[in-house]
């Protein structure tokens, strides 16, 4: 069975000027909830109840299984890799997000663990950029004073709007993907809510365990096809 | 076979359902179930996607959509006012029936089950279980699409319970549209979802909509523009008995489908058979009208239609009726021979705040029995005229019946009974002012209201004026800037002490000699300033607030003046006019007196200096 891999558009988040600054930390968790949310409610194929939910920085409304269980799971996730971004910061960072069947469940001879077989895969890439300082004291070239604070302010709107006008489009990419590919999808269990079981891991371009999670996974799953 | 083929066509018709569902859903506010019962329903566990109640009129779904061949159509139309539109909210009756709206198609759906003529073996192997489950995908992608189209943002804003609109949404299901314009299509985009391989065909969904809807100008305010009403039922000057169809009937001209069909073909675009529309379809500004066409079979069919879906309509629409408080209940017979009739097309409650619909939701605050009286703007030169008796008398806005009755009918109204309580009182300390009325729109709680009724209050300043004017019938330059009332029912602490304290004093110094008049008649203005003000604030009965007042008046004739009913006011303001005149005559005897002494005096002297 293939495994199909949807790499998501890159998004470009603004970072905190100063470390564990959570206002601005809430941009990325918007942006990663809406997306993770996005992607399970098009595989929670059991009985669900939609939720819509409104994100606050920006205009656009997501929807959700209504499962509170899996809302904390996504959310603690989601706090391991603001964490991560914390201590990698200007770094590219990745989630992927993967749907997996247990294939195995017989204990082997050198191996007790449980066969997944990945069936689905999707790569949220996130790059959080640092804040730029803001420059204190006058400028060196031109007479006007020019307000720091007021670029900074107009820059952060401007990288909000590109932010809130990229999500838009991975969203699309979501809805497109999830159209054209169907036939992989295995037959629903009969549960409700989510149905397959899925797992969330956080990598970062810098990681030298990236490369490796990555590789590791392909064998796993065989003949991968990736879209981009 | 005939297994499978039934599976397919129970998978279909349900497939159908859900999309129309959730594009109603997704849109059209008044679809929306009043409230949603947490116990998933059988139906509802279609494709895994709880929605909630479905609107009643899909239930007709396969009532009219025989043919599974042909495409379900869902025209998402947004209702607006011209924005050169002289006659506001109040909708003129055009040569259709219908007021002046401008319709305009900005999402329109296209669910069918595309039938492949050649059926390949692929295709006839596909099982309905693999259909099924593709369609739980496609359909939960359509879910997520519904909140990323532009239309999305509309929706809200109408089902939002703290705003009201400029414009409506509206929508039309049928098997057939008519192309839009090049135009139109150049301002359109299109998107297709993948389709779900079944056993005879292939499940479709596909959008044509709207890019960009910031033309629109789709407001949504917090409040209701100011404005004066002035033939709201209860007013003094329209008739008590007056109940709300009239103005209903004139704004909601919607025609029954048949009629339409018979009658008028050329008023209402995309009348054809098989296909329903909601709520008001003015059509009147489409350019798109169709004249009917059909045979005698159609129409029959479009009429059992029109038939099933008005009760459900009409039901729906009575339901909503009690939370609505409508009083009209002669305009049930309109809404049940209208369909498919929804007003303004938000039939539920709620809905009724957000819509489009001034008039409706101008008629749902009015429905509450509480007499309103005349708003006071325009109308404030006439209090501040000289009070004198005849024409302060006709300067008063005539009293409404329940104005005019003793305390006991205005104590039965509900929400206004502390505000009915302040006219009557100020009645009897004889406020020919008539700003009595404002307080009682105050007192509403709904929201839509009370942007709706800042206008009513921001008149109160003039009222302010004629109050302290008219009542004292001199001019109190001194009273304005000591009253500083920014609603004439809120009084600073300081002057009510200050007019209180004259008016004790006053009470005190009532019967003294006329050398005190000129003074106590100053004094008595003001402490019946005071004692107005004081009225208001503590909202006494009628007779105990006689006995606080006091320019020169006996406890007594007071009482025998308030306990006279209707006749209250008038002779009170002429016994009080009479009064006031013997105190000025009076006074001018006094005068006189003094002077001729004086004069004596000097003449005595004169002569004495002379002599």
């Amino acid at each position: 069975m293939n495994c199909e891999v949807c790499q998501l558009k890159e998004l470009v988040s603004l970072g905190p000027p100063e470390p564990r600054q959570e206002v601005e930390h809430f941009e990325v968790r918007e942006v990663l909830r809406c997306i993770l949310h996005t992607i399970l409610f098009h595989r929670a194929l059991g009985l669900v109840r939609p939720k819509d939910v409104d994100l606050e920085l920006f205009d656009i409304t997501y929807v959700q299984c209504g499962d509170v269980e899996h809302e904390k799971k996504i959310d603690e996730k989601i706090d391991h890799f603001i964490d991560r971004v914390e201590k990698h910061p200007n770094k590219k960072n990745q989630i992927c997000l993967s749907f997996y069947e247990v294939k195995n469940k017989q204990a082997t001879w050198f191996t007790n663990k449980v066969e997944r077989h990945y069936w689905e895969q999707w790569y949220i890439n996130l790059n959080t950029v640092q804040h730029p300082k803001t420059h204190s004291g006058k400028s060196h070239h031109s007479k006007v004073v020019v307000d720091p604070g007021e670029t900074a302010s107009e820059e952060r709107n401007a990288r909000r709007t590109a932010l809130e006008s990229s999500l838009r489009e991975v969203l699309f990419q979501i809805i497109k993907f999830v159209n054209e590919k169907k036939d992989h999808v295995p037959p629903i269990p009969n549960l409700d809510g989510v149905s397959f079981p899925y797992e969330i891991t956080i990598s970062s371009s810098s990681d030298s365990a990236f490369g490796m999670d990555m590789l590791k996974r392909m064998l796993q799953t065989g003949h991968p096809t990736m879209l981009s | 076979m005939d297994l499978q083929y039934g599976r397919f066509e129970q998978i279909l018709t349900q497939f159908l359902l859900k999309s129309i569902h959730i594009i109603l859903d997704s849109r059209v506010p008044s679809t929306r179930p009043y409230s949603r019962c947490r116990e998933v329903k059988k139906s509802d566990k279609w494709f895994n996607l709880a929605l909630g109640d479905r609107p009643s009129a899909l239930e007709n779904l396969n009532f009219w959509h025989r043919n599974l061949t042909e495409p379900i159509i869902i025209d998402i139309i947004l209702v607006q006012e011209p924005p050169n539109s002289s006659c506001g909210y109040s909708l003129l009756p055009t040569t259709s029936g219908l007021g002046t709206f401008t319709e305009t198609v900005i999402e329109r759906w296209v669910v069918q089950c595309e039938y492949l003529r050649t059926m390949t073996p692929q295709s006839s192997d596909v099982s309905y279980k693999k259909t099924y489950k593709k369609s739980i995908i496609l359909l939960r992608s359509l879910f997520s699409m519904m909140r990323l189209l532009p239309a999305y943002k509309a929706f809200r804003k109408l089902s939002s319970t703290n705003q009201t609109c400029d414009f409506d949404i509206n929508y039309k299901v049928s098997t057939f549209s008519v192309p839009f314009s090049r135009t139109e299509e150049e301002l359109m985009k299109h998107y297709s979802f993948i389709p779900v391989d079944a056993q005879q065909g292939r499940f479709a969904i596909s959008v044509t909509y709207r890019d960009n809807l910031s033309h629109f100008n789709l407001e949504a305010s917090t409040s209701f523009p100011p404005e004066i009403i002035t033939d709201y039922v209860g007013s003094p000057l329209t008739d008590p008995l007056r109940t709300f169809p009239s103005s209903l009937e004139r704004r909601f001209h919607a025609t029954p489908l048949l009629s339409r069909g018979m009658h008028s073909p050329s008023s209402v675009p995309f009348q054809r058979p098989h296909s329903w529309t909601s709520g008001l379809h003015r059509g009147v500004s489409s350019p798109q009208s169709q004249p009917l066409a059909g045979s005698p079979a159609l129409y029959r069919a479009s009429y059992e239609v029109s038939s099933v879906i008005s009760d459900t309509y009409g039901r729906k629409v009575q339901d909503c009726k009690s939370p609505a408080h409508y009083e009209a209940a002669s305009s049930n017979d309109s809404y049940q021979l209208s369909p498919p009739f929804s007003p303004s097309p938000s039939p539920s409650p709620p809905a009724y705040l957000t819509s489009g619909n001034p008039v409706q939701t101008r008629l749902r605050s009015e429905s509450a029995p509480v007499s309103i009286p005349h708003p006071i703007v325009g109308r404030s030169s006439r209090y501040i005229s000289p009070n004198s008796s005849d024409p302060n008398r006709n300067s008063l806005p005539p009293l409404s019946p329940r104005f005019t009755k003793h305390d006991s009918s205005s104590q039965e109204s509900p929400s206004g009974t502390r505000s009915l309580r302040k006219p009557d009182s100020l009645r009897s300390a004889e406020s020919s002012c008539g700003m009595t009325y404002l307080g009682q729109k105050v007192s509403r709680d709904a929201k839509d209201d009370s942007g709706r009724f800042s206008g009513l209050l921001s008149s109160s300043d003039s009222p302010r004026v004629g109050f302290s004017r008219s009542s004292s019938r001199l001019s109190f330059q001194d009273d304005l800037d000591e009253c500083d009332f920014s609603c004439p029912f809120i009084v600073d602490d300081v002057d009510t002490s200050e007019s209180q304290a004259n008016q004790n004093l006053d009470l005190r110094k009532g019967s003294e000699a006329s050398s005190q008049a000129n003074s106590s008649v100053r004094k008595s203005q003001d402490a019946a300033v005071g004692a107005l003000v004081h009225m208001l604030r503590t909202a006494p009965p009628l007779r105990l607030d006689c006995s606080s007042y006091a320019s020169g008046f006996e406890k007594s004739e007071l009482e025998s003046i308030a306990g006279a009913g209707s006749g209250f006011v008038l002779p009170r303001k002429t016994s009080d006019a009479l009064e006031e005149l013997k105190a000025y005559s009076e006074m001018k005897e006094l005068l006189l007196c003094k002077s001729g002494s004086i004069t004596s005096r000097a003449g005595s002297k004169d002569e004495t200096s002379s002599s």
